[in-house]
């Protein structure tokens, strides 16, 4: 499987991470519960995944990749915090959750472009 | 090069076949697609963007954001009346619809209204999506064939806008293909 592939099935797993998100944000009480502590295992497994992925990149996508998993345990900690929480400070852990998960993503995006813009070079 | 761009086209089908047709390129190689949505100037001349039921916060910021980012398309003065227009879309009021206020300044409404109008007339709708190419040609060329407008503005302008400060625009964009079920 070629670098390009394992960063584009990355930031597929990070898109579905932010769709699932957006989602349990839309429902109310229990439901939004439930479906967070499933969100909290989907964080943990996309942030190993991408620094699993980190060592064997340019410094441009490194950079990039970095920055998601600053992002992507920002995911993690509001989630955590969330599921603590109630009334003003659960909506303000998942607007946080949201915006940090949202992040990720186009971190990861930024580091397929990258990496793209890497190989397209060397081929030019 | 890092872009912002709208796709303006006449009809909502043909628009979504263009964010169809983005994504396409995306999955090829041949761009970075970070984020898409879509949006739409009703006969009375307000916006409306495709979002998911989600987080009335979020509904809020959505509205604004991509309201200002369509207006950043046209040029500096765009995207505060772009946001005015785009906060009607969320459920609540809230800060940042008051922070918009402040920034549609009477001298430069008229210009405004002008500058957007002219990226997105009544009844036209608009792909705006953030993306890396390295030529703009594989954009242009696709969207010219499904009948779209290509409007484009670096990054780096845009992140230089008074109006967006601290927000990054792509926060308002869906960082994947979405379609309403109304037009699946």
């Amino acid at each position: 499987m070629s670098m390009n592939k394992d960063l584009s099935q990355i930031r597929a797993a990070a898109q579905q991470l932010h769709g699932a998100i957006s989602d349990a944000a839309a429902k109310r009480g229990g439901a939004v519960r439930a479906d967070l502590e499933a969100v909290g295992q989907k964080a943990k497994a996309v942030t190993e995944s991408v620094k699993a992925s980190i060592g064997v990149q340019n410094d441009a996508t490194k950079k990039h990749l970095k920055e998601a998993v600053t992002d992507l345990e920002g995911v993690q900690k509001h989630v955590a915090e969330a599921l603590k929480n109630s009334g003003h400070a659960f909506q303000g852990s998942i607007r946080k959750t949201l915006a940090d998960a949202r992040a990720s993503v186009q971190k990861v995006s930024e580091a397929v472009a990258a990496k793209r813009f890497a190989e397209s070079t060397k081929t030019h | 090069m890092h872009n912002y761009i709208a796709v303006i086209f006449d009809g909502t089908g043909k628009a979504y076949k263009g964010l169809h047709a983005l994504w396409q390129l995306d999955a090829e190689g041949d761009i970075t697609v970070h984020g898409t949505t879509v949006v739409h100037r009703d006969d009375l001349g307000q916006f409306q963007v495709d979002t998911k039921e989600t987080h009335p916060a979020l509904a809020t910021a959505v509205g604004v954001g991509v309201g200002a980012l369509l207006g950043a398309l046209a040029g500096p003065a765009g995207a505060a009346i772009g946001a005015a227009g785009g906060a009607s879309i969320g459920a609540a009021a809230g800060g940042a619809v008051g922070l918009t206020t402040d920034l549609v300044r009477a001298d430069s409404r008229d210009q405004a209204r002008d500058e957007t109008a002219f990226v997105l007339s009544a009844g036209q709708s608009a792909v705006i999506a953030d993306v890396s190419e390295d030529s703009t040609l594989a954009i242009d060329s696709r969207m010219r064939e499904l009948g779209g407008i290509v409007r484009r503005r670096t990054w780096s302008a845009l992140r230089d806008d008074a109006w967006f400060g601290a927000y990054l625009p792509s926060y308002y964009l869906y960082p994947y293909e979405y379609i309403p079920p109304a037009y699946l």
